[in-house]
């Protein structure tokens, strides 16, 4: 292992990959204060820049792009209260207060600490976790794994918003639909490719990850134009008031930013929870632990308020690479481009990641934690600067961020068929967005399609056709117990409050 | 109590609908999928999973059309639509789609500079050097970094390769 960490390291350190961290955080940090774009968006765009360099530098370049999102969106949610993703909206709920009490200074610092500090204890957790696990791993066999990958789609759509599970499970399969066009590797068929080569090998991971995460989303803010708020932030950054945060507060905060720390990257571990959820529990936990006269003060401007949930999402950004460095299996939309950027680099994230290419597992969690001392050293202060580029007008800022998107397509293929195909596939996630279906778990079953139906083909090979392998096995009869527990619980849930609800509406009928 | 008046068809429903035509459709061609002789003794086909992933799609299509409710005919959520901004986004997708052809046509500067240009003029921008000054400019700059600094060969341009 200490071999690993020192060949990890010295990746890490090599200047090449120090300005990736540095570019990575700077964009993101960018990319993430604007209005509507988050980490996903924001991880998506650098794609095409990634496949220029070498698996390790593009892994380090979008650890850092998503560290550097989740602390932009911060900052928009402090300043102005228009979080950049859903993540840092709980940060809103305090942050903009202080901000209003004219401690945006205070609170942009406390911040950039309490994310520091969830960066840095989730990066000593990542340390001990993975390849901990990554070596249990190693004994699965592909039974487990297909099972494995079942709890990490059913999770993902367990995990939607309220509402939309069913819908999330619809997105999955269809993900996994698409997953299917092409070229079959097992046996060598052609299936729905409708006789059209540019079929043959496949929807393209690339111009679907861009197609539905970066230029679906700016045509979804020219279809729905959101108010522009780059001028009020740029203002509110002109007069941030003192940045200096006082040792009593330090000490107030301490306790909360620890644990926070801890429980988000549990949460975030788990596949399809993520930074949202540990965000509003460490929130919801910190607030019944506070005294009462503290309690009192969250909503209105509580520092513990505000340490909670940027620890909490930071820690649990950690976290979800747990799953996705040693299992191969993403926990959410974000690790899912990132699993497939891997995959796209001929790389299979998963145990033999650990065994065959030590420099990438290690530099990637050294350079995570690289990622938070430059957001914390030279972003915080650089922040009033990077207000700055905000001060581009939309007119100008969406035209370059459509160009981007199609130009980063266009470079990797040179096909013009691509443009068309990524624009019909832009308009169709705009439809499928108004219909509020969850497009994540469309990318997520797009990118685990093909190892799913390799595990399962081998599966149902071993067991002669008998189903038995889903159970034979603790491993997989633990995994298959669990992905069912997760696809039923919700139906039953809504069946229930449904049942509640109308019970609920006789008794007031009756009144 | 007044009751609201509602429509069977919601938007939940629609799109059960249209899940459920894709799933059907999908089913068809998966059962156009080439065999090879003794595949029907083999556990597992190119039809196997097609095949599961048609049935898990018919039975999530059904459960969103059977437990979707159905829609409030009120006038909030006409608002909401009206707020929707189709035609913008309608000049923006014929933009994107000359910018498609464009690229073959005239080639990346001319083509990138042109998209530019009609985008920002689009979204209400008209100021002349804001127009001229962050299009043709820019995109030569980013020309010269890929081709001269990057070394990656575009082409001109089937328009300018006639010439």
């Amino acid at each position: 292992m200490l071999d690993g960490i020192l060949a990890g390291l010295s990746t890490a350190v090599m200047p090449t990959n120090l300005m990736m961290v540095m570019v990575g955080c700077f964009v993101g940090t960018f990319i993430g204060m604007l209005p509507g774009l988050g980490p996903i968006s924001a991880i998506a765009l650098m794609i095409p820049i990634t496949y220029g360099l070498d698996p390790s530098s593009g892994m380090i370049l979008m650890a850092g792009v998503y560290y550097g999102a989740i602390f932009g969106g911060s900052t928009s949610s402090i300043l102005i209260n228009a979080p950049g993703c859903s993540s840092t909206v709980v940060t809103a709920f305090d942050g903009y207060p202080m901000a209003k009490k004219g401690q945006a200074g205070k609170a942009l610092a406390l911040a950039a600490y309490s994310s520091f500090t969830g960066g840095t204890l989730s990066a000593i957790m990542l340390l001990i976790a993975a390849p901990a696990l990554a070596k249990v791993s190693l004994s699965f066999q592909s039974s487990d794994y297909f099972a494995l990958m079942l709890v990490g789609l059913s999770a993902v759509a367990a995990f939607a918003g309220k509402g939309q599970v069913l819908k999330a499970w619809m997105m999955t399969i269809l993900g996994l639909m698409l997953s299917t066009v092409g070229i079959d590797k097992g046996i060598g068929v052609e299936r729905f490719t409708f006789g059209l080569t540019d079929l043959m090998d496949g929807f393209s991971f690339l111009l679907l990850a861009m197609a539905t995460f970066a230029l679906g989303e700016i045509l979804f803010s020219i279809l729905k134009p959101e108010p522009d708020t780059s001028a009020e932030e740029s203002s509110a950054l002109s007069d941030i008031g003192s940045m200096k945060v006082t040792k009593e507060e330090i000490k107030e905060v301490a306790p909360v930013a620890i644990r926070s720390s801890f429980l988000g990257f549990f949460v975030g571990v788990l596949p399809g929870a993520g930074a949202t959820i540990a965000a509003f529990l460490s929130y919801g936990l910190e607030r019944n632990l506070a005294p009462k006269d503290k309690r009192d003060e969250f909503g209105k401007g509580s520092i513990r308020g505000l340490v909670a949930p940027e620890a909490a999402n930071n820690a649990a950004s950690s976290g979800s690479f747990v799953p996705l460095l040693t299992l191969g299996i993403p926990g959410s939309g974000t690790t899912a481009i990132m699993l497939g950027a891997l995959i796209s680099y001929g790389i299979q994230p998963g145990p033999r990641l650990f065994v065959d290419n030590p420099e990438i597992f290690w530099s990637v969690i050294i350079s995570m934690y690289f990622g938070n001392v430059v957001l914390m050293v030279l972003n915080l202060p650089l922040i009033p600067y990077i207000s700055k580029l905000l001060a581009v007008p939309r007119t100008v800022l969406l035209p370059m961020i459509i160009f981007f998107s199609i130009t980063g397509v266009y470079l990797v293929s040179f096909n013009t068929v691509d443009v068309f195909i990524m624009i019909l596939v832009a308009v169709i996630a705009i439809f499928l967005r108004l219909a509020t279906f969850p497009l994540a778990p469309l990318l997520l079953g797009f990118i685990l399609g093909g190892l799913m139906e390799e595990n399962l083909r081998r599966s149902l090979m071993i067991s002669d056709g008998e189903l038995s392998f889903l159970w034979d096995r603790p491993i997989t009869l633990t995994f298959t117990v669990i992905s069912a527990l997760v696809l039923i619980a919700p139906i039953l849930l809504t069946a229930f409050n449904r049942r509640r609800a109308k019970r609920a509406l006789f008794v007031d009928d009756c009144d | 109590m007044q009751s609201t008046p509602t429509s069977l068809l919601s938007r939940d429903r629609v799109s059960g609908l249209i899940f459920l035509l894709v799933c059907l459709i999908y089913g068809y061609q998966a059962t156009q999928i080439q065999l090879f002789p003794g595949d029907e003794y083999e556990a597992f086909t190119a039809r196997t999973l097609p095949y599961l992933l048609t049935a898990a799609g018919i039975v999530m299509s059904l459960l969103l059309i059977v437990m979707s409710p159905a829609a409030p005919c009120n006038e909030s959520a006409c608002e909401n639509e009206s707020r929707l901004d189709w035609r913008l986004l309608s000049a923006f997708v014929l933009l994107m789609a000359a910018y498609g052809l464009g690229l073959t046509w005239l080639g990346f500067v001319l083509a990138t500079s042109l998209f530019l240009l009609g985008g920002f003029w689009l979204l209400g921008e008209r100021r002349k050097a804001v127009l001229l000054g962050a299009s043709f400019p820019f995109v030569t700059l980013f020309w010269l970094l890929l081709t001269k600094v990057l070394d990656i060969y575009l082409e001109p341009g089937y328009l300018f390769l006639s010439l």
